[in-house]
């Protein structure tokens, strides 16, 4: 199987059009059995994969502050007291 | 204490009413003629014009009405030069004082507009619009920025609906001023530093609600442009400006109506994804089964074949060929016969016409010796005195040799 840093290079698209690409082998129905095994397997395994990617960001709303020309911090983002502060949605 | 219990009391109605007529006793405020650059305009469904006359230090609200604007050559836009005839009034609802235009003519472009023309032509032409060098954005976006206001409804609208759309997403908010004359500058330093510091961003959304040309004017300035143009993040242009572009549209890599926008086109629905994930898993699986199902079939049908290739089998089929090849050879024997009947009619024909005794019945005789039968063929056969027999055509005749006499030749 791929290595980690492997799975990061292939876009999500791409992922998608390879998962599109098995179905369609799939659908006509003229694969040998061992093919559609590895075909079977092969889709299964992105569709994990897709959704680990869907899944790896961390949700987070941060406001930059920048201090100087090189320096930077970030802090959480919220607006004025009062309102509903975004990070609670 | 109770001072305007001896003072007379208006209404706000009559009020209004009264200062109306002020204006409208002014000759200098009837049917003058007022330079001025068109800014906020609005065509409203009724067919009347809004919007907004002004200059460097003033501005005064003007209304055109359908009846007085329908055989204007142009269309007005903000930033058009314009001077307009009409009278100063009041509108009591409001107790505003609004300039009712009846006549208007072009007076040049404004300097806005025509500098907005300049810039377009050569950023146009230095290849910053070209479509080629516009970035894609990634149908997955993990961390964008936003170049915005902090305060406004804008930053609100993207993160809003960015979380609805996609929940676990990281967003950047990079306060800026987007309006005034420092503007420009800041977002175009703003987006120079997330390229030297950010570079993993998927894109950058630069933005802001709507406003009239002058609010949205840092967004038609050539360092913002260039720095766009120069950023290897994706820039996504969210300037709230339905009708018109502004530069910033041209160069970025997508152009969106709206900061709302902005996050409903570039950010995706993660349910959406995630059923159309689960979608094509269940036709796989469904494939995969229906697969299975072909080869079993196929594996019976295999079986079903071999039992017919089975012996039993092979022996009927034997019986049947020889069935068959039974009738076709007696067909061909009795063919064979037929031609041998043929054959030995004719041949037994050929015979008859050979027989000696078609030759006796033409008057032909045979003679025999007595006894023995034997066929007198020459003279030395027989002697003078022996009985002979002479066989003709309805019997015979028995006689007695009397005399031989040779034939000469």
């Amino acid at each position: 199987m791929k290595s980690k840093e492997k799975m990061e290079d292939i876009s999500f698209e791409e992922y998608l059009r390879k998962l599109e690409k098995i179905v369609h082998k799939l659908e006509e129905g003229e694969l040998t059995l061992d093919e559609s095994v590895k075909a079977y397997e092969e889709g299964m395994n992105i569709t994990k994969i897709c959704l680990e990617k869907l899944n790896k960001t961390k949700k987070k709303i941060e406001q930059l502050v920048i201090e100087g020309e090189e320096n930077y911090s970030t802090k959480p983002f919220s607006e004025k007291k009062g309102e509903n502060t975004i990070n609670e949605l | 204490m109770n001072n305007y219990m001896e003072s007379k009391i208006y209404t706000v109605s009559k009020l209004n009413k009264y200062i109306k007529k002020l204006f409208e006793n002014d000759f200098n405020l009837q049917d003058i003629w007022i330079l001025g650059e068109i800014s906020n305009f609005k065509l409203h469904s009724s067919g009347h014009m809004y919007f907004v006359l002004k200059d460097k230090e003033s501005q005064i609200r003007c209304v055109m009405f359908k009846g007085n604007n329908y055989s204007l050559r142009f269309m007005p836009v903000d930033g058009m030069k314009v001077k307009v005839r009409g009278d100063v009034s009041v509108y009591e609802k409001r107790g505003e004082y609004q300039l009712y235009v009846k006549e208007m003519v072009e007076a040049g472009k404004g300097e806005l507009y025509l500098a907005f023309e300049r810039l377009k032509v050569k950023l146009k032409d230095e290849g910053l619009f070209s479509e080629e060098i516009k970035k894609r954005l990634p149908l997955i976006p993990q961390n964008i920025a936003v170049i915005t206001s902090p305060t406004g409804a804008a930053i609100r609208d993207v993160i809003t609906i960015s979380l609805r759309r996609f929940p676990n997403l990281s967003i950047l908010v990079v306060p800026s001023l987007v309006q005034g004359v420092s503007a420009a500058q800041e977002i175009a330093r703003k987006i120079d530093f997330l390229n030297k510091h950010f570079k993993d961003l998927d894109f950058i959304i630069i933005g802001r609600g709507g406003g009239s040309l002058e609010e949205l004017w840092a967004f038609n300035e050539e360092i913002l442009a260039r720095s766009i143009y120069n950023s290897k993040i994706p820039i996504v242009s969210a300037v709230g400006h339905e009708t018109d572009f502004t530069i910033s549209d041209f160069v970025a890599d997508l152009r969106v109506p709206t900061p709302s926008a902005a996050a409903e086109m570039t950010i995706p629905d993660k349910n959406n994804l995630i059923n159309n994930l689960s979608l094509l898993k269940s036709k796989i699986n469904r494939a995969v089964k229906r697969n299975f199902e072909l080869k079993t079939e196929k594996l019976n049908s295999i079986g079903r074949s071999l039992k017919y290739q089975g012996p039993e089998n092979k022996i009927n089929q034997y019986y049947q060929y020889i069935d068959e090849f039974n009738v076709r050879l007696s067909s061909k024997i009795r063919h064979q016969v037929e031609l041998y009947e043929e054959k030995i009619k004719k041949d037994s024909q050929r015979l008859d016409s050979l027989s000696p005794w078609a030759v006796i019945e033409r008057g032909y005789s045979v003679c025999r010796k007595i006894p023995g039968k034997e066929i007198i063929k020459k003279l030395e056969q027989i002697e003078v005195g022996s009985k002979i027999e002479i066989i003709i055509s309805d019997g015979k005749i028995l006689s007695k040799v009397e005399k031989k006499e040779a034939v000469l030749n």
